[in-house]
């Protein structure tokens, strides 16, 4: 029971991770920026719901706003850091240090007025019953199961078979091609911010009703992200997914072999393990060298 | 007043170092590396029970402190051979978050959680060195040393050949360069000054756990290379200054209550690498 019990946590994380490591790739994926201020979109959100959620708004308005907050700092970042550094020819790493910056900034204003600790929104969701004999199970396991197949459903189609979604993995294979057909690659890069955004807020308002938030979740979730973003295969939103996936289930899984202390370190020790040896990931194409 | 005055210009030699060390990596290497925190922390660890176990003889302790570091540093060689950009920057992570690990459940090593506590005071010779002046000495002069070492090492054939691997890789290899053998050393350099660092660290403090070794940590030091100025000599010294002389500048400010200057700090340079990158991205010492 113990094994269901963990692997059903295990796929709670799991989908959080998925949510946000899909965000995190797809950016990547289309418009090759290191968006490691994606962990700062998170709290963002997170703290935008909790905030709202406090002072009594409806939650339908509360997630809206959570939604229209993550993406203006999606936009945000596109517009007014990546695009100048990218005019000036920066290097990855510029944009790596730019972004990063952006983040720790963000979270010491969140922890500035909202204090280090994490914070829960409570809801009956969470309130876990016993489904069968020692084993707990919460409301929410069954909501973020519906809502994240429900968000990559809608992702997907709208990848396949909309002209923007085409448009999309175009940019990621040649921009200068793409303009000669009359596209807009600048268009292009907002919206794969905003998708990339808008698709971490649902695993924030997961996070701050289930185990709470707090302002140094945002580098947890960069940190997973990209090592999901990695596993999966850059360019691979669905590899991303299925990565995430796996991580929270290995993550929560191998606390039946080693101490808790340790199923953090074992996400990245797969990461490493994969850069070193499967650099490509699990449905990548070839890294250029 | 004195005393708190030496205290923070240790601080700002010892961080001095690590920056400095750091960016014999990411300044003429081209080697990004994030987990630089967790070399300081060997080097903080390796000095620390050196000096418990066998001499509190500074020197002695700085040399195993370098040496173990040194010899780590190919854990992180191995995927700058192998991976760049992305790749690497999610390598180094991948190190950062598994050390800090290891650094608190190691007991046997570095003492868990708790750390490693009653270090001895600092010896020279066998001359007590450990009052705060003469420590600041040793730390001065230590760090006049390693940046004398870094311009040394930059201006022979080892130091263009590495900037020329960082500008142009493959036009690099073409020439002759050997380029695997160049990274490689320039990784055992630049954390085996990181470890002596972090010998210093641990006799300032006398105390070394996990907390001061953490990805923030890491930030950190990039922040001050970065702010600094990548690839210069005085830039990652500047930054120490900047960015340790923050805290103390920040109490002098009336409404910002003692408890958020951390946060304050953490603030301002978390802005000043994102304004820098975007306006002026080769930093405070950098040429435009």
């Amino acid at each position: 029971m113990l094994f269901l019990q963990l692997l059903a946590s295990g796929i709670q994380t799991g989908i959080l991770y998925a949510l946000t490591a899909a965000g995190f790739a797809l950016i990547f994926g289309a418009t090759r920026i290191f968006h490691v201020a994606h962990g700062a979109t998170f709290i963002i959100a997170g703290y935008t719901y909790y905030e709202l959620h406090q002072v009594g708004v409806w939650w339908p308005l509360a997630t809206l706003a959570a939604f229209a907050m993550a993406i203006a700092f999606g936009v945000f970042m596109a517009l007014y850091v990546y695009r100048p550094i990218q005019r000036s020819e920066g290097s990855f790493f510029t944009v790596f240090v730019a972004a990063f910056g952006a983040s720790i900034s963000v979270q010491s204003l969140v922890q500035y007025f909202f204090g280090r600790g994490s914070v829960m929104v409570s809801t009956p969701l969470t309130m876990a019953q016993e489904t069968l004999p020692g084993l707990y199970l919460a409301p929410i396991l069954a909501v973020s199961i519906v809502v994240a197949i429900i968000v990559f459903t809608c992702v997907h189609l709208f990848l396949d078979r909309r002209n923007a979604g085409l448009g999309l993995r175009a940019l990621s294979e040649s921009p200068g091609l793409l303009e000669s057909f009359g596209l807009d690659s600048k268009r292009l890069t907002i919206l794969a911010f905003v998708i990339g955004s808008a698709l971490v807020v649902p695993a924030a308002i997961f996070t701050a009703v289930s185990i709470g938030i707090q302002p140094a979740s945002g580098h947890r979730v960069m940190l997973i992200s990209l090592a999901a973003t990695i596993v999966g295969g850059i360019g691979s939103l669905r590899g991303a997914v299925l990565a995430g996936l796996v991580l929270g289930v290995i993550e929560n899984l191998v606390i039946t072999m080693v101490d808790t202390q340790w199923s953090e370190a074992v996400s990245f020790l797969v990461l490493f393990a994969f850069i070193m040896f499967r650099p490509n990931g699990l449905f990548g194409t070839a890294v250029k060298k | 007043m004195i005393n708190y005055l030496f205290s923070i210009l240790t601080l700002v030699m010892i961080y001095g170092i690590a920056a400095s060390s750091l960016n014999v990596l990411v300044g003429y290497a081209g080697i990004f590396s994030v987990a630089h925190a967790i070399f300081f922390g060997i080097g903080a660890y390796a000095g620390a029970q050196f000096s418990l176990l066998v001499s509190s003889d500074i020197l002695l302790s700085c040399l195993v402190g370098a040496a173990t570091a040194g010899v780590f540093s190919l854990l992180l060689a191995i995927p700058a051979l192998r991976v760049r950009g992305e790749y690497f920057v999610a390598a180094a992570l991948g190190l950062q978050m598994v050390g800090v690990t290891v650094f608190s459940e190691a007991h046997a090593l570095t003492g868990g959680h708790g750390g490693l506590v009653g270090i001895p005071p600092a010896t020279l010779l066998g001359m007590d060195v450990s009052s705060p002046g003469l420590f600041l000495l040793v730390c001065a002069v230590m760090l006049a040393i390693i940046l004398y070492l870094v311009r040394r090492l930059m201006r022979l054939s080892f130091g263009r050949a590495l900037m020329s691997i960082r500008d142009n890789e493959t036009a690099a290899e073409s020439f002759g360069k050997n380029v695997p053998k160049l990274k490689t050393l320039a990784m055992f350099v630049g954390c085996a000054f990181a470890g002596v660092a972090g010998t210093l660290f641990a006799y300032n403090m006398m105390f070394v756990n996990v907390e001061s070794f953490t990805f923030e940590q890491s930030i950190l030091m990039l922040a001050m290379v970065v702010i600094g100025g990548v690839g210069t000599l005085s830039g990652p010294l500047i930054g120490a200054i900047v960015l340790l002389s923050l805290p103390a500048l920040l109490s002098f400010i009336p409404f910002i209550p003692p408890t958020e200057i951390g946060t304050v700090q953490q603030f301002i340079y978390g802005a000043l690498m994102t304004l820098l990158m975007i306006f002026r991205p080769s930093g405070i010492a950098g040429k435009l």
